[in-house]
C-alpha cells in the first residue's frame, strides 16, 4: 500500500477553450435535435472543472466534442491551444461505466495504451506497477474485470488513463452507477490525486453535491439545448475532504448552484 | 494522507472452488448417463428382442467389433471409417461455411451498402432447411464429397454470418472510443477490439451451426452416399441390425459431443468470464 505520491508524474496541464461550440444531431425526417447551442467555456491549467446540468443538456456531448469522439458543427474547440482532430492519449477519458476490455486481466488493460502507441518499455511496467498500488490493484493484477468489484473496475479504469500521462482528464459521471460508499472513496481518490498533481480536469455530473465537493468552478448548463447558463466559483479551502460537506460554506456553495440551476 | 484500501481480490480462492464445482459437475453428468444406460438395460431385458430394443451390452458388444470389422461385409466401411468420412465433410463444410461468414457478417458490419444487399437475402436463405437442397445438390455435383461440403457450408454460412453481425453490431461504442482515446489507431482498434469483442458471440454462432452441421450431413448421407456414418444407418436399418444403429447413433454422440467440447474450450480462451 502506497500513497497517491507514488503515482508517476504526469505532464503539465494543460487549458482548455471552447467558443460558440454548436452540435446539432441530426435525425432521419425530422427536425434535428440541437444538444449544444454556443457554448463558450474556459478552463485554466490545473484547474478542476465540474460541468453540471439537467440530463439531456449535452454535458456528455460537449465532453465528447472534447474527447474526439465527436466533431462540433461549429465553434472552437481546443486543448492546450491546439484544435481537437480526434481522439488522442494527451486526453483521458473516464467514461460513465469502467469500459475496460474483458479479455484482458487488469495489468494487460493497463498497459493497453502503451503498447498501441508503442512505448511498451519495462520503465513503463514500472509505472503500471507502481500505479496498480497507487489504486490498491496490486493483489488484482491478474484479474479479469468480471472479477473484480465495481469500484475496483473504475480503479483499473483510472490506472489505464493515467498511465498514459494526459494533461487533461475527462470524466463523464464516472461514479453514478457507483454505490454511496464507493463513490465517497472514489470522490476522495480523485481529490487527493488532484491535489498531488493539478491535472485539468473536466468532470460531468449531476450532482450538486458532487459538483460542490470536488470542482473549482461549476458550470452549470441550461437545456436543452445545452448553453453556459452560468460558471460559480467554489471558494471553498484546498485540500477538501468529505468532512467538509457539513460546513455552512458547503450548503451555502451547494445553495448557490442550485439556485442557477433552478432559475 | 490515506488510501484506498486493498481489497482482496476475489479471484484466489474462487478458483480453487470453480474447480470443485467442475468436477462436481462432471460426477453428476457421468452419473445421469448411468441412469439412462440402465434403464435402456432393463426395459431392453423387459421386452427381451433385439430387433425392437438390444440390451446396452449386445450394442456395446456390437459397436466395438465394427470398429474394426466392415458392414455390409462385402463392399462395405468399419465404423472408424465412416466415422472419418463424415467428419472430413463436417470439418470442410464447417471450416468454409464458417471463415465465409465471418467474412460476410463482418463485411455487413462495416459497409451499409452490403449490409442492405445481403441482409435480405440471408432472410431468405435462413429459414430454408439445408436438407431440402440435398437433391438440387445431386443433381449438380453428384453423390461424391462435393454436394455434402456444400449442402454443410449452405447450413453454416447464414448462421455464422448472423451471428457475426450481431456480435459486431453489439459492441458497445465506448469500448472502441476508449480505445482510441488511449492512443490505439483506428486499424488496431478495428482488429484488437472490435473483433476481439465479437469473438465470443461469434464462436457461439459456431456451436449453434455445428448442431445444424450434423443434422444435414446425416441426412444427405441417407440419401445418397456410398459412405458415412448416415449411410452405416441407413444400411443397418435396412437389415433390421438394430444394435448397429445404436452404435451409429452414439458415435454421432461421441463426435458431436467432441466438436462441441472443442468450440467450448475456444470459447473458454475468448472469454474469461465464461471460465469457470
Amino acid at each position: 500500500m502506497s500513497t497517491v505520491t507514488a503515482l508517476p508524474a504526469t505532464a503539465q496541464p494543460t487549458g482548455v477553450r471552447l467558443r460558440d461550440v454548436t452540435k446539432t444531431f441530426r435525425r432521419r425526417r425530422r427536425a434535428g435535435r440541437t444538444a449544444l447551442d454556443g457554448v463558450s467555456l474556459d478552463v485554466a491549467p490545473g484547474e478542476f472543472l465540474c460541468l453540471l446540468g439537467p440530463s439531456g443538456c449535452g454535458k456528455s456531448t460537449l465532453l465528447n466534442i472534447l474527447a474526439g469522439f465527436t466533431p462540433a458543427d461549429s465553434g472552437e474547440v481546443l486543448v492546450g491551444g491546439e484544435p481537437v482532430r480526434g481522439p488522442g492519449p494527451d486526453r483521458g477519458v473516464l467514461f460513465q461505466t469502467p469500459t475496460l476490455f474483458p479479455w484482458l486481466t487488469t495489468w494487460q488493460n493497463v498497459l493497453y495504451g502503451p503498447k498501441a502507441r508503442g512505448a511498451h518499455t519495462p520503465e513503463v511496467e514500472r509505472e503500471a506497477a507502481a500505479l496498480l498500488e497507487t489504486v490498491g490493484l496490486a493483489d488484482a493484477r491478474d484479474a479479469y474485470p468480471h472479477e473484480l468489484s465495481g469500484g475496483m473496475r473504475h480503479r483499473a479504469a483510472f490506472a489505464r488513463v493515467l498511465i498514459n500521462r494526459p494533461r487533461v482528464l475527462l470524466m463523464d459521471e464516472p461514479f453514478g452507477a457507483l454505490d454511496a460508499i464507493t463513490r465517497a472513496t472514489m470522490q476522495r481518490f480523485l481529490l487527493e490525486l488532484w491535489q498531488e498533481h493539478r491535472t485539468t480536469i473536466v468532470f460531468v455530473t449531476h450532482d450538486v453535491e458532487e459538483a460542490t465537493l470536488l470542482g473549482d468552478r461549476v458550470a452549470v448548463l441550461s437545456g436543452p439545448p445545452g448553453g453556459t447558463k452560468a460558471v460559480i466559483d467554489i471558494d471553498l479551502p484546498r485540500p477538501r475532504s468529505y468532512d467538509d460537506t457539513e460546513t455552512l460554506a458547503f450548503v451555502q456553495a451547494k445553495r448557490r448552484i442550485r439556485e442557477v440551476l433552478e432559475s | 494522507m490515506t488510501t484506498i484500501e486493498a481489497e482482496a481480490p476475489a479471484a484466489v480462492p474462487a478458483r480453487r472452488r470453480r474447480k470443485t464445482r467442475s468436477w462436481r459437475r462432471a460426477g453428476m453428468g457421468a452419473a445421469a448417463l448411468a441412469g439412462v444406460l440402465v434403464i435402456w438395460e432393463l426395459a431392453a431385458r423387459a421386452i427381451g428382442d433385439s430387433v425392437t430394443l438390444p440390451t446396452v451390452t449386445e450394442t456395446a458388444r456390437t459397436l466395438v467389433k465394427y470398429l474394426t470389422t466392415t458392414y455390409p461385409e462385402v463392399q462395405g466401411k468399419t465404423l472408424v471409417e465412416d466415422a472419418l468420412i463424415s467428419t472430413g465433410r463436417i470439418l470442410a463444410g464447417f471450416a468454409i461455411g464458417s471463415a465465409g461468414g465471418i467474412l460476410l457478417g463482418s463485411a455487413m458490419a462495416g459497409s451499409r451498402v452490403v449490409r442492405e444487399l445481403a441482409d435480405p437475402l440471408i432472410g431468405v436463405v435462413r429459414p430454408l432447411p439445408p436438407i431440402a437442397f440435398i437433391p438440387l445438390l445431386v443433381v449438380w455435383f453428384g453423390i461424391g464429397e462435393t454436394s455434402k461440403v456444400v449442402l454443410i457450408l449452405f447450413g453454416v454460412l447464414p448462421v455464422v454470418t448472423i451471428a457475426t453481425l450481431g456480435a459486431l453490431d453489439a459492441v458497445p461504442a465506448d469500448l472502441l472510443n476508449a480505445s482510441r482515446s488511449l492512443g490505439a489507431s483506428p486499424v488496431r482498434t478495428m482488429l484488437r477490439v472490435r473483433l476481439r469483442a465479437a469473438a465470443p458471440g461469434v464462436i457461439t454462432g459456431m456451436r449453434i451451426a455445428m448442431g445444424g452441421a450434423w443434422t444435414s450431413i446425416i441426412a444427405a448421407e441417407m440419401i445418397a452416399a456410398t459412405g458415412g456414418v448416415g449411410f452405416l444407418i441407413l444400411q443397418a436399418g435396412n437389415y433390421l441390425q438394430t444394435p448397429l444403429i445404436f452404435s451409429g447413433i452414439a458415435e454421432i454422440a461421441v463426435l458431436g459431443f467432441a466438436f462441441d467440447g472443442l468450440l467450448r474450450l475456444l470459447l473458454r480462451l475468448a472469454d474469461p468470464s465464461t471460465r469457470r
